[in-house]
């Protein structure tokens, strides 16, 4: 039974609804916005929850031409994470209420973070291309203003800006391999479309017609890249921590929970559609390699949530790496994984937002032995950190054996190098065990705190990390409970074939049972050694730049703002007259190439040419080489207007009427503008230097190249016949249009709305003029070429 | 003084433009013409002090000319027909700028008498086209 599209609309709607909103909503309820935006939350989970009658894909056409739609898929996987980020969500609203509590801009605050939320609904359930990119860019949008939350400080405005270049510069990724999706789409699926579901549904189809146009591997590389920004894979992970500046709910719900799991979302998503050995390799071995790194990084952390936001990268890539793997365990590891993440993670963030609120600092070396204080506290992060670890029996444990068998069954078949996978694996989980104990000797152990008191957190930060624990216990007392309402569906969307997941504890040692001791008691037996572990780590982040992905980071953007610092005033130096260099060698350049690009062949059939048009020209062009060798300005412009009276001729003898007489009329008032200029001129050219010369002749040289070719090529030929467009309008102008006057039935009737752009254009050009001038008095730009003003708009006419 | 001759044709090459040769770009052109004779000829002035026989404000600045003023309100209520124009097909369930025209038939001295709301349209591209121009054009030449 096919979901009810309102109620699917509605759910993801109702956040950008409250968004538009918040800014009156915090007028009347002040803080207590942060609860309005949970009961959204809430509302659109019970939708999601309730309303969705089942699996199927709904939508209304949009852009039928396109088979653009707004159409949305509800399936396991979508439900999955669209349930997950509004679930979480509700709790992160109530938690910022208190926690936000005193601070600025909260309607800008609340309104991103709605608006969020939606992002993430419409990622989790778009099924139309189109919509997934402009979903997923949304996210990214939302992301940076909340990270650039404190507009004040720099350190906050420098990681808002490094987080939307990385996961901006993915979206563009992603942009391409989507359209490469819906090109293959054509020759699959026999049509264009963006549907996505559709495209899976076709799997074997796409890969096919992918692979026969050589568009597989660069669709395949520009995805997974799109999903490794979004989803911090190395080398692209060193925006996260960076996103820690973020206030805690926000690190929470976006950076651990739901923005940061896009990637993956995304990954399953098209696991089923892009399988193949080249997604294996690359998407498992980018998982496991950010699972090591994320790992290492996090042992080698001083901060809470610097070592939240490393472990987050770490589980990222354990989902990654489930999904790279061709193997019924690889995608339920993947899938189940969200969820437990989310279920341990997020409770970790909102705990370390507790623990900076209440003991003021958010040094690991400061902090220790925090139970007395903070017992309820203590005892959910108890149970997360532990799950984290992977410590059974607690659900962070189910998945993580999931990805043990995958990688030790691909080992076990493939052999040979493969066997690096079940070992990068396990040295990634010792690593995690290492970092979970040291993030729950916060609570445990020796006391170290700072000097001022401690107290009890409210209620309302202390509600939800303990909900999600709550239901991280759930899941983890009976996992199959879990899986049988929401994961098994998700496996479903995600799996390439048949897979029923079982999860339980283990009855017998297997090799993942023993991967999962050795990660254990290999974490236990490493954790003495942390310290020099730490210092290792540091030693190698320390490095130069190759090793470092921010030095990298870092180096291009610095050497980009150096560049167009540089380049800037080389082709805007301030004169109006280079600018106009500029503009129409490097647009007639950028048109020829377009045309050499396309090919075709230009026909040139000067035998039909009246005499008279022969003459009309020839004295034209006679008029264009007295225009360029004229001693002063006051012969150049009469002589330009021989020119132009001559094309008017060649209209009228071309039977254009409508033509001649506004190039009539326009000559008329060009030439009368140009009178009411002269004055201001110099009567007679200064000396000309040969140079100048040349680089003038150069652009004009290239303008008339440009276009002549333009003409040539987009003309039909004198013997052609009308196109069924000219034959519309010729036909239609009368009983349609009511005039006979084809020309201008067309300019005001058929094609008005492109007569209202040009007319804007007018409106536009008159406003640059006045800004022009009245910039000129105030001495901002010297050289306002006043003869620059009224060409433009003359020539824009039909 | 050839300027009404001129205002005359430009305004005839605007009324005809649906069934002959102009309308409401070309007429604008040359009504902007005529004005811009007068400009050459004399100066911004005469319009108000010569032909509307006002008293001339001296001593503004030419962007609070009460002339440019004129022209830049030209401009915008060209942009208001326009619209206006477009929306207006909108109020009776028709897509955004349709057009539609009625015959009048027994009209003393004409006959017959084509009505077409494109003319609407087309007066604000006159309104547009002379007001953006003569801005321009003023502004220029008051520099």
């Amino acid at each position: 039974m096919a979901p009810d599209l309102t109620i699917v609309t509605t759910a993801v709607a109702l956040p950008f609804v409250a968004a538009a909103l918040s800014p009156l909503l915090y007028r009347v309820l002040g803080e207590r916005t942060g609860y309005a935006g949970a009961v959204v939350a809430a509302t659109s989970f019970g939708l999601l929850a309730t309303g969705g009658n089942g699996y199927g894909t709904v939508g209304a056409p949009w852009v039928p031409a396109l088979d653009v739609g707004i159409r949305f898929t509800v399936d396991g996987w979508g439900l999955l994470f669209a349930l997950l980020a509004s679930g979480i969500g509700v709790l992160v609203f109530v938690y910022s209420a208190e926690y936000m509590h005193g601070e600025e801009a909260l309607a800008r605050y609340y309104a991103a973070l709605l608006a969020f939320m939606g992002s993430i609904l419409g990622v989790a359930l778009a099924s139309d291309l189109v919509f997934v990119f402009l979903f997923w860019e949304l996210t990214s949008l939302c992301s940076f203003v909340l990270i650039g939350h404190h507009t004040d400080d720099a350190e906050s405005r420098y990681s808002a800006r490094m987080a939307m270049v990385v996961t901006v510069g993915g979206g563009l990724c992603l942009l391409a391999g989507l359209l490469m999706l819906a090109a293959a789409a054509r020759g699959a699926l026999g049509g264009v479309t963006f549907d996505l579901t559709a495209m899976i549904a076709n799997d074997e189809a796409m890969r096919a017609s992918l692979r026969e146009s050589g568009l597989f591997v660069p669709a395949l590389g520009l995805i997974v890249a799109a999903a490794a920004a979004k989803s911090a894979q190395v080398p692209l992970h060193f925006w996260l921590p960076n996103a820690m500046v973020a206030p805690t709910p926000v690190s929470a719900f976006l950076h651990s929970a739901t923005m940061v799991k896009v990637g993956v979302y995304f990954l399953g998503r098209v696991r089923p559609l892009l399988m193949s050995p080249e997604w294996v390799w690359l998407v498992a071995t980018l998982g496991l390699l950010t699972m090591t790194v994320g790992a290492l990084l996090a042992v080698a952390a001083t901060d809470t949530k610097e070592l939240l936001a490393y472990s987050t990268a770490s589980h990222l890539g354990l989902m990654v790496a489930g999904f790279g793997l061709d193997i019924v365990y690889g995608g339920e590891a993947g899938a189940f994984h969200l969820l437990n993440h989310a279920l341990f993670k997020a409770p970790l963030f909102l705990v370390a937002g507790i623990v900076a609120h209440e003991a003021g600092t958010r040094n690991l070396e400061n902090l220790g032995g925090l139970w007395r204080e903070l017992p309820i506290t203590a005892a959910i992060t108890g149970v997360t950190a532990l799950s984290m670890a992977g410590i059974p029996p607690l659900n962070g444990f189910y998945s993580k054996e999931l990805l043990f068998e995958a990688t030790y069954e691909v080992a076990h078949e493939a052999g040979g190098l493969a066997w690096l996978y079940p070992a990068v694996a396990t040295l990634a989980s010792v690593l995690t065990v290492v970092y979970s104990v040291k993030f729950l000797a916060l609570f445990f152990g020796e006391r170290r705190a700072p000097t001022a008191d401690v107290h009890r957190p409210p209620v309302a930060l202390v509600g939800p990390p303990a909900v999600l624990a709550v239901a991280a216990v759930v899941v983890s007392v009976a996992p199959q409970l879990a899986v049988d309402a929401v994961v098994q569906g998700a496996v479903d969307a995600t799996a390439t074939g048949e897979a029923r997941l079982e999860v339980g504890l283990p009855t017998h040692l297997s090799p993942p049972v023993a991967m999962s001791a050795v990660a254990v008691f290999g974490g236990a037996a490493a954790y003495p050694l942390r310290e020099r572990l730490a210092a290792g780590v540091r030693r190698g982040v320390g490095a130069p730049i190759p090793v470092r992905p921010s030095g990298w980071y870092d180096w291009i953007v610095s050497t980009t703002e150096a560049t167009s610092a540089r380049f800037g005033p080389a082709v805007h130096n301030g004169l109006l007259r280079t600018y106009v260099g500029w503009v129409a060698a490097a647009g007639s350049l950028l048109a020829l190439a377009g045309f050499a690009a396309a090919g075709g062949s230009l026909g040139i059939d000067g035998a039909g040419v009246p005499l008279a048009v022969a003459v009309v020209l020839g004295v034209a062009t006679l008029a264009g080489v007295a225009v360029a060798t004229a001693a002063s300005h006051v012969s150049g412009v009469l002589t330009l207007s021989i020119l132009g009276f001559m094309l008017a001729i060649f209209f009228i003898l071309a039977s254009a009427p409508d033509l001649a007489l506004t190039q009539l009329v326009v000559e008329t008032l060009v030439l009368l503008i140009f009178l009411l200029v002269l004055q201001r001129l110099p009567s007679f050219y200064s000396e000309v230097r040969p140079l100048a010369i040349a680089r003038d002749a150069g652009v004009s040289v290239l303008v008339g190249a440009m276009a002549f070719v333009a003409v040539l090529s987009t003309i039909p030929g004198p013997d052609a016949a009308p196109t069924s467009v000219a034959t519309y309008y010729t036909e239609q102008a009368v009983p349609g249009g009511g005039g006979t006057n084809v020309v201008n039935v067309i300019l005001v009737d058929f094609r008005a709305f492109d007569t209202l752009g040009e007319l804007l254009v007018v409106t536009i050009a008159a406003i640059a003029i006045l800004v022009l001038v009245t910039m000129r008095t105030r001495g901002e730009v010297a050289e306002t070429e006043a003869e620059e003003g009224p060409i433009p708009d003359g020539g824009d006419s039909p | 003084m050839t300027v009404p001759i001129v205002l005359v044709v430009s305004i005839s090459l605007f009324l005809q433009g649906h069934n002959l040769p102009g309308g409401g770009f070309i007429g604008g052109v040359l009504t902007t013409a005529a004005f811009v004779l007068i400009y050459v000829a004399y100066n911004l002035d005469f319009l108000e002090s010569g032909v509307l026989g006002r008293e001339v404000e001296t001593g503004t600045s030419i962007f609070e000319h009460r002339t440019v003023t004129a022209y830049r309100r030209m401009l915008l209520a060209g942009l208001v027909v326009v619209l206006g124009s477009g929306f207006g097909g909108m109020i009776i369930g028709d897509p955004f700028l349709t057009q539609g025209y009625v015959h009048l038939d027994g009209i003393p001295i004409y006959h017959e008498v084509e009505l077409a709301s494109a003319l609407v349209f087309d007066l604000g591209v006159y309104l547009v086209v002379v007001g953006s121009l003569l801005t321009i054009v003023s502004v220029v030449s008051g520099e």
